[in-house]
């Protein structure tokens, strides 16, 4: 019987959400966050149940805690929500740590995080920016059409990242920003048409989230050599998320700076922008309000579309190009009908995934993985409560033939033969396996394949 | 489709003229394990996506079932609550490329409009209904595909009435324009040399230009009509006045000749219009109370006998879904002579004695004529059940067979029931329908080879298919069982696959990896398994005839293959039938069609023919005849899967390849397989045969030291189709050569043939008369 993964693997490539970005920064821009008040909510809110219940119980307490103390706090099996909820804090440097060897490790609060919570629970919470009235801000999009409108800006821009040509519209990033965006995903080699990497391939069949989450970490990463300071970016974007979807907000309580990042946000999808006669706005959009929640608390799943088969057949109720392009890395598309796209899964196919990067066996079965979930995850509702919503024959198939690739291994070989003497062949077999570097020998015929690595050795060795 | 996708076919076609040559002269063939690449081509055809995007689709799509598009394709979802009527009106119309469970595929094909024409659909009903299910506009492309290829089907029929063959051509009289074009096709006809001299000019005709007028029935039953408005309806269901002209009943076979598509190509529809026939003598039978047909029985039967008259066509129903009782109501319906034809003697017994069990026909009412029976019924009509080869058979015969021959020949009779088409050559229906004379002609089988459009006349030697049904459907009716398919994977053994990867071996290679000892083990388990634990009833197919008797004679189990006497074939499966102590049998080819053994519902396959799919569907019906009770049996029931199949298939051999193919058409009923990798589970096994290294090398020794004769010649004898050792050789051919058109010979298993076997083996081939292909093989 097939082996049945149960755990996916860790994506490698992107941190899990926002905050743990965040909790990469250097302290100094981590404090220099901490000055806007959102953010400590963000990141208040953005914390594990425990944590929480460990800064609110803090949040008065103007004296160093000993950890012991803290420890003490939870039961016996709470251990474990203890440690992560700690280490945590430390990370984001909420609490601040100081080890003393007499007295053992204390903790207290980040007094600006401290100082600015405080404030928040006596004042009340206040929006970053008010919204336009309505008076100003006419025809303003319904929440479907923004979502609508949201789904086909990412489409577009994801179109561009893997292939320019397909796109029907231009994109407001540089060449130079699409570059790096596309740094990681796509690999080519002098005069042929980019390729998909692994990664490229596993990005592609991640959800929307997911992917975006990479590509604005990739945004925030390259944001110095924009010229915008990373820990200003964090803090625009987490406010952003603070926004009410659908509200208009005026451009002219925006930075410079901001206005040219919100461009950049409209783009992918995040806001939309109107101009009005003499006001010009923006509407954030359901992808904004979403970033500063993690991924997995992400319940709200749109609706799948995918229909798989007992015969490999997919069925795709979809117009869309993208998603055409993603099928088109698996399967083999057969039929492209106004809201649907019939294609069907074979090995060929399959192999050619495979193939696409250069793939060692880990890879490959992460991408199976990732080809599995996604059709999962996007299982149409009619197949959806069926379980499993993909027919186990093709799962299992699709198993079986990434393992069948796998089988031979590929070793960059040397062979020796015509060996003068009986004599001299065994010296070499046995000098080979010194080096542990015999493939394969034939005492009889006097033939040996050694690996390519030990070849010098070898060489050297018969010379003498 | 006819066009658009045809390109660069012929050019394939041409690739090898001179291996289709070897092809008509040969009676062996790869036709399956080649006949599915083809399919594969033109069906899944790497590289020729479809952007039909551009569609335009109607405001309110969700609420239609169905897309079309430009090459004939059409999607239909299971789900939309338009499915039922949906489906019936696409198999009507169009072939079904696959069935599985929410998206079903369906090609439109001249052969299938021709189909739906000749059940009673009109050129505009068939794309109205279309329009009213697609999902978009109708393509344009489709429309004026639909126009061409009916344009022609179903303008004229040929009505046997009291004796009379009359040529027939209904007129909608609503429509004026059709009125003339239709006498111009009478007209066309009646300019043709050969019909007008068949034509018999009556006293009294009426009406203009002396055409007889006369009225038929409108389709009453044709399923679509909730799906159409009033005014279509109307048109529809109203009487039709139609315009007819007689020939001499001598000359009616050349005025069929000449209305084929190769000729005037305006295809007679046959009806038989058995009510009012006087003149041949009536059979009482009729069909018992307790005889209920199935909802899916009485449809095929309504499309059958859709305007009151009898239709020529084929049936087409998965094994196990009561396809004898479909031919048993039939006869009953038609109440004439009935002549019945089985592929084998003991498919003959079972025919016979369904017709008892169905109806209340008499004893000495029927008959069977077969080597071992020749009778004949008493009375002045009565039904025959005997064998194609009986029948077709051009050698001499005794005195008492050559009068029987002469009483069937002489016969006019009602209804010419045809046992498994597909398996049956044209040459040989050319030779029975030429031979006996029928009003009407009915073919049942399981799987239909696929047409397109280069079948030849096969479709016009019977007729269309009528009805075919949808095996998940049924299933999910609980009519058939619901199988579990899997495939087991035995990894070849060390010692067996060098062997097998020698070249001078190669001859041996089936024999090497159907002995593989993890095969056997694997075997020995599923029958260990299923006997002791689940207390079922298993048959084992083997092809290799060598390797079904090692295997047979290795775990002390009874075998049947083409030697077998009848008696002994018949006191054989009596024993598996009843007693406890036989559990399992072996079976090589000869059990795929039609011997009906209800009982089993566990099938191991070792050895196969190559790619056949139709092998592969047809051993799975052997099980599919639904066992206990109907609530255990459907989803959620607690017996859900109660029927089992095993492919055992050599891991890196050639049999997964043929595997893959011959999975196809299950594949496409919805049926999926799982794979099984490690049988026997890794900790047991110790207990099995093979378990030793030295006992597989010495059943190594002893498949390499058999001469390759005993793997390979004696098999051909027993089937003289047999293509297992030369399945390697695939060459180009076209679609009727596959279905039989072009004269190759099928399965034949007739006991009849032993003393023929007798000859043969006392006489050892001349090595130089052997074919071309042949003798590469013996050098």
């Amino acid at each position: 019987m097939c082996q049945i993964i149960k755990k996916m693997p860790q994506v490698k490539i992107i941190a899990k959400n926002f905050m743990d970005m965040v909790a990469s920064l250097p302290a100094m821009k981590l404090d220099k966050l901490y000055d806007n008040a959102f953010i400590c909510e963000a990141i208040l809110r953005s914390l594990p149940p425990l944590a929480k219940k460990y800064v609110l119980q803090m949040l008065y307490i103007d004296e160093p805690v000993l950890a012991t103390s803290i420890h003490e706090w939870v039961l016996a099996d709470g251990e474990s929500k203890h440690t992560v909820a700690v280490d945590r804090l430390v990370q984001l440097r909420v609490f601040v740590e100081t080890v003393d060897r007499k007295k053992g490790t204390t903790y207290r609060l980040n007094t600006k995080f401290q100082i600015n919570l405080q404030k928040h629970i006596v004042h009340g919470g206040v929006l970053p920016r008010e919204p336009m009235p309505s008076t100003i801000t006419v025809r303003l999009p319904s929440l479907e059409d923004l979502e609508a409108y949201a789904a086909e800006q990412w489409e577009c821009f994801l179109l561009h990242l893997i292939s320019s040509g397909q796109a029907e519209r231009a994109t407001n990033f540089s060449s130079s920003m699409m570059k790096i965006f596309q740094r990681g995903l796509l690999s080519q080699r002098d005069k042929e048409a980019p390729k998909l990497t692994e990664s490229g391939f596993q990005f592609l069949l991640m959800d929307t989230n997911a992917q975006l989450w990479y590509i604005i970490r990739e945004y925030i990463t390259n944001s110095e050599e924009r010229g915008v300071d990373t820990a200003d970016l964090i803090s625009f974007l987490l406010e952003l998320s603070f926004h009410v979807t659908g509200e208009a907000y005026n451009m002219n309580t925006l930075t410079d700076i901001q206005r040219n990042v919100i461009k950049d946000l409209a783009d992918l999808g995040l806001v939309k922008l109107q101009q009005g006669r003499k006001e010009s706005w923006f509407i954030p959009t359901k992808l904004a309000t979403n970033l500063s929640i993690s991924l997995s608390d992400l319940s709200s799943r749109k609706q799948g579309f995918v229909v798989v088969e007992t015969n490999f057949r997919v069925y795709a109720y979809s117009s869309s190009k993208l998603l055409c392009e993603i099928l088109r890395l698996f399967s083999r598309v057969e039929y492209q009908l106004p809201n649907l796209i019939v294609a069907a899964i074979t090995k060929e196919s399959l192999y050619n995934a495979f193939e696409n990067g250069i793939m060692a066996e880990q890879a490959s079965i992460d991408s199976l993985l990732y080809i599995i979930t996604f059709l999962q995850q996007n299982a149409h509702p009619r197949v959806a409560e069926r379980i499993p919503s993909v027919p186990e024959n093709v799962t299992d198939q699709i198993r079986l033939w990434e393992s069948d690739m796998n089988r031979v291994e590929m070793t960059p070989a040397s062979l020796f033969d015509e060996f003068p003497s009986r004599d001299v062949f065994e010296a070499a077999c046995d000098f080979a396996r010194e080096y542990g570097g015999v493939l394969w020998e034939d005492s009889k015929k006097m033939r040996l394949v050694v690996k390519a690595e030990i070849l010098g050795q070898i060489r050297e060795f018969l010379r003498r | 489709m006819g066009h658009g996708g045809d390109k660069g076919r012929p050019s394939k076609k041409h690739k090898s003229s001179s291996a289709k040559e070897d092809r008509r002269a040969t009676v062996v063939d790869d036709e399956d394990a080649y006949y599915a690449e083809e399919l594969d081509e033109d069906y899944r055809g790497e590289g020729k996506k479809r952007d039909f995007s551009k569609l335009e689709l109607k405001p309110d799509h969700t609420n239609r079932p169905l897309w079309a598009c430009a090459d004939g394709r059409i999607f239909l979802e299971t789900f939309s609550p338009l499915y039922k009527q949906a489906y019936d009106f696409l198999i009507a119309i169009a072939e079904p490329v696959c069935r599985p469970e929410n998206m079903h595929e369906y090609n439109l094909t001249p052969h299938s409009l021709y189909a739906a024409v000749s059940v009673g659909l009109e050129t505009e009903t068939i794309i109205a209904v279309l329009n009213k299910l697609s999902k978009t506009k109708l393509p344009k492309e489709m429309i004026d595909f639909i126009h061409a290829s009916t344009a022609n089907y179903g303008k004229v029929k040929l009505v046997l009435k009291k004796n009379r063959y009359f040529v027939e051509s209904p007129f909608p009289e609503a429509r004026w324009f059709s009125f003339i074009y239709l006498l111009l096709v009478l007209r066309k006809l009646l300019k043709d040399g050969v019909i007008a001299a068949a034509r018999i000019i009556s006293e009294g005709v009426h009406g203009s230009d002396g055409f007889a007028i006369g009225k038929s029935l409108g389709e009453l039953e044709n399923g679509h009509s909730e799906l159409l408005n009033e005014a279509e309806l109307a048109a529809a269901a109203e009487e039709k006045e139609t315009h007819s002209f007689e020939v001499d009943p001598a000359q009616v076979e050349n005025v069929k000749q000449r209305c084929l598509p190769n000729a005037l190509n305006y295809p007679m529809l046959e009806e038989y219009d058995f009510r009012n026939d006087t003149v041949n003598p009536d059979l009482d039978m009729e069909l018992k109370p307790q005889a209920q047909p199935r909802p899916y029985q009485e449809k095929s039967l309504s499309k059958m006998f859709g305007n009151g008259r009898a239709r020529s066509g084929i049936i087409v129903l998965p094994c196990g879904a009561g396809k004898s009782l479909v031919g048993v109501s039939a006869a009953s319906r038609i109440k004439k002579s009935c002549l019945c034809l089985a592929t084998n003697a003991v498919s003959v017994d079972q025919w016979a004695f369904q017709f008892k069990l169905w109806s209340t026909i008499r004893d000495e009412q029927i008959c069977r004529f077969t080597s071992d029976n020749k009778e004949i019924f008493r009375g002045n009509a009565g039904v025959v059940v005997t064998t194609y080869n009986m029948v077709a058979f051009g050698g001499k015969r005794s005195e008492e067979s050559e009068k029987i021959i002469e009483e069937i020949r002489n016969r006019e009779w009602g209804l010419l029931l045809m046992d498994e088409v597909h398996v049956v050559p044209a040459h040989m229906f050319r030779k029975v329908i030429s031979i006996t004379k029928s009003h009407c002609k009915l073919g049942l089988t399981a799987t239909l080879v696929r047409e397109d459009e280069r079948i030849t006349d096969l479709n016009f030697l019977i007729g269309p298919k009528l009805y075919e049904a949808n095996w998940l459907d049924l299933v999910k009716g609980g009519f058939i069982a619901n199988v579990q398919c899997a495939e087991v994977w035995c990894p070849m053994t060390k010692e067996f696959f060098a062997e097998y990867l020698k070249k001078e071996n190669s001859k041996k290679r089936q024999a090497l990896y159907v002995m593989n000892p993890n095969k056997f083990r694997a075997c020995e388990f599923l029958i260990r398994f299923h006997e002791q634990q689940r207390g079922d009833k298993i048959i084992v197919f083997a092809d290799n005839l060598f390797a079904l008797v090692e295997y047979a004679t290795k775990l002390r189990k009874p075998m049947i293959y083409g030697a077998t006497s009848h008696v002994e074939r018949t006191k054989i499966l009596e024993t598996f039938k009843h007693s406890r102590n036989v559990n399992t049998i072996f079976l090589s080819k000869v059990g795929d069609n039609s011997i009906d053994i209800p009982e089993a519902n566990v099938i191991i396959q070792i050895s196969s023919h190559a790619g056949s799919r139709r092998q592969e569907a047809q051993r799975l019906g052997r099980i599919l005849r639904a066992k206990g009770r109907i609530q255990d049996r459907v989803a959620g029931g607690k017996e859900e899967y109660n029927a089992f199949f095993y492919s055992l298939v050599s891991t890196d051999t050639q049999e997964m390849y043929y595997s893959t193919k011959r999975q196809q058409f299950l594949i496409d009923q919805g049926y999926s397989f799982k794979v099984i990798t490690s049988l026997p589970p890794p900790d047991t096994g110790a207990d099995l045969s093979y378990h030793r290294l030295d006992e597989q090398i010495a059943l190594l020794g002893k498949v390499l030291s058999v001469g390759d004769d005993a793997v390979g010649l004696e098999l051909l004898e027993e089937d003289p189709d047999d293509i297992a050792l030369h399945k390697t050789t695939r060459r180009a051919g076209s679609m009727s050569a596959m279905s039989g058109a072009k004269g190759m010979i099928y399965m034949e298993y007739n006991s009849g043939r032993n003393k023929q076997h007798g000859q043969k083996k006392a006489k050892p081939k001349d090595p130089t008369k052997r074919h071309d292909l042949f003798r590469k093989r013996f050098v």
